[in-house]
């Protein structure tokens, strides 16, 4: 679905929004009820405006120390029973890191928003980027399956954000909200009336007899049921690999057990998990494979094209990780040459170039603070164009 | 499909409130059911550097939401020249201060060299040099209706600045309305 041309006409309920705002308020909807985090720009308009939503419906605010704490006090809120997040950015994504490792092996659901701006280390903090692609899926040592979300308008940072804890909590896993500086600091006119109708999940709570209860202990859907504290039910979490009852153990049977469980409980739902956008790929010659900004651009440069008789066509993942596979060898079966445009040197297209092992993928990269302008997309499809007739 | 575009940018630099009169005039705009999308470069400091604020205007939906190709300009310093002018369409609008922005590269461009930080500092403060640009930016574009403009300054402004504020856009589009010839330059 193209969803920035789905958007309703304007009506009495459309207003302007930036990204990050819309962020904050679909966190609200979503049932959100604390956050912690640590301003950093550009995202620190997601806290600002949280610290004025939050009270209203309850719910906790905090500005930690640093990024570390915050990450931890979102662990810590979530195994409380609330639905939590944290926003940060560049430096912050990387403190959180440790933290977000814990939160994926012992399947504690948070939201963690990392607004892309430009590295390495403290980088440029009022420019885009989009170089925390593979970070967002690789930034914690070991071993872990997470998804991660790469919205590309106001309007849909509102939706995924909402998708992003449903996610998070059906689940019991993190969920990376990733979207660049260009669009989190973008207003626009949206009507929200209209929007995501989810954002009602709850997860999936222990019952039953508190003696048979191991913490870790999944039924066939792979899920094992959280404890609401002072519900009655013994529990135990840590870091170290554990067994089904909770307790550290480095049991070879029990270790292989618990992670292949954890790895299943996303693969076995990639229909409901992968999501992703097409345009024009029904013919096209070249496909773009492109997320956030350069996706916006992306759209630009097809028209563009497309009217002087070159057929692109966009392949946009909007569930970036685990990243939709199928669905991008479907959209590029007939393309013969695939571009990747990006903020960073090269990142997405790794995994496209995985995903399509064989067919010819190009990349253009800009790196340099700036935004990918259509007129460069477009002008890179043409030269692809020409070199593969 | 993407309806009649219109770009708007405002250039200068960190702290002259170019970010908050484009979004009092974004504003303005959504509240007359067209879409928008309102974009910005900012430095890492408080003050200074370059800073632009762009609005891209349609009235249908904005794909790609940042400036392209300028239709109006407005310039309130020497250094948002460069990095502006290539964007700028044919014949487009170009609204620059005559003592921070006095050198304008040659063009077929409409231009105006406003007294606007002039008229600000005998308002009372240089700060409002942004309200002064945003109302002679609606003047001479004709972008929304005055009232419109007004409402919209109204509703993002501190009680204890309103005054002020409606002064300088007043007085925007009255430096607009008088003939001034087109510098040389």
């Amino acid at each position: 679905m193209n969803v920035v041309s789905a958007m309703p006409a304007p009506a009495a309920d459309v207003r302007l929004l930036s990204g990050n705002h819309a962020c904050a308020l679909a966190a609200t909807a979503a049932g959100c009820r604390f956050f912690a985090g640590y301003p950093i720009t550009p995202s620190s308009e997601i806290a600002e405006r949280l610290s004025l939503e939050l009270p209203k419906v309850d719910g906790v605010f905090v500005q930690m120390e640093d990024e570390i704490a915050a990450m931890a006090a979102v662990i810590g809120a979530s195994m409380g029973g609330l639905k939590s997040m944290t926003a940060t950015s560049g430096p912050g994504f990387s403190l959180k890191q440790e933290n977000l490792g814990y939160a994926a092996g012992a399947e504690i659901p948070c939201v963690i928003v990392n607004v892309m701006r430009g590295g390495p280390s403290t980088g440029m903090p009022t420019r885009p980027s989009q170089a925390d692609i593979m970070q967002a899926r690789w930034g914690s040592h070991g071993d872990y399956p997470l998804i991660a979300l790469a919205p590309a308008s106001v309007r849909e940072i509102y939706d995924e954000t909402i998708r992003a804890f449903d996610l998070a909590e059906l689940y019991r896993t993190p969920v990376v909200l990733l979207y660049d500086q260009v669009i989190a600091q973008l207003s626009e006119t949206v009507a929200l009336g209209a929007a995501h109708p989810r954002g009602r999940v709850e997860r999936k709570w222990a019952s039953g007899p508190a003696a048979d209860y191991k913490p870790y202990a999944a039924d066939g859907d792979a899920i094992p049921a959280m404890p609401l504290p002072g519900a009655g039910y013994r529990t135990h979490t840590t870091g170290l690999t554990h067994a089904e009852d909770g307790f550290p153990t480095q049991n070879p049977e029990a270790v292989t057990r618990n992670l292949s469980r954890l790895f299943s409980k996303l693969d076995g739902r990639r229909d409901a998990i992968d999501s992703w956008e097409t345009i024009h790929c029904e013919d096209a010659e070249i496909v773009i494979v492109a997320i956030g900004i350069s996706a916006r651009a992306a759209m630009r440069a097809i028209e563009e094209c497309r009217a002087k008789g070159v057929r692109a066509g966009l392949f946009r993942p909007v569930t970036l990780w685990p990243f939709p596979q199928a669905a991008l060898r479907e959209a590029a079966a007939k393309a013969k040459a695939v571009l990747v445009p990006e903020m960073n040197t090269g990142q997405l297209r790794l995994e496209v170039e995985r995903v399509l092992a064989g067919a010819p993928v190009k990349g253009l990269n800009l790196f340099s603070g700036e935004a990918i302008a259509p007129a460069q997309i477009a002008a890179s499809i043409t030269a692809l164009a020409k070199e593969v007739r | 499909m993407q309806g009649a575009r219109t770009e708007i940018r405002i250039g200068g630099t960190g702290g002259q409130g170019l970010i908050l009169c484009a979004k009092m005039l974004a504003a303005a705009l959504a509240a007359d059911g067209r879409r928008v999308a309102q974009s910005q470069t900012y430095e890492p400091t408080s003050r200074g550097g370059f800073c632009k604020a762009d609005l891209v205007v349609s009235s249908g939906e904005v794909d790609f939401p940042l400036a392209t190709a300028v239709d109006h300009l407005v310039l309130l310093d020497q250094l948002a020249v460069k990095p502006s002018w290539p964007l700028l369409k044919e014949g487009a609008l170009v609204i620059a201060d005559e003592r921070l922005c006095p050198k304008l590269p040659p063009g077929d461009d409409s231009r105006h060299h406003l007294p606007i930080s002039r008229t600000a500092l005998e308002l009372g403060s240089e700060r409002v040099a942004n309200m002064v640009a945003l109302g002679a930016l609606v003047a001479l574009s004709g972008i929304c209706a005055r009232g419109r403009i007004e409402e919209a300054v109204r509703k993002a402004t501190p009680r204890g600045f309103l005054h002020l504020n409606l002064d300088a856009l007043a007085a925007g589009f009255s430096i607009a309305a008088e003939p001034i010839p087109a510098a040389a330059s």
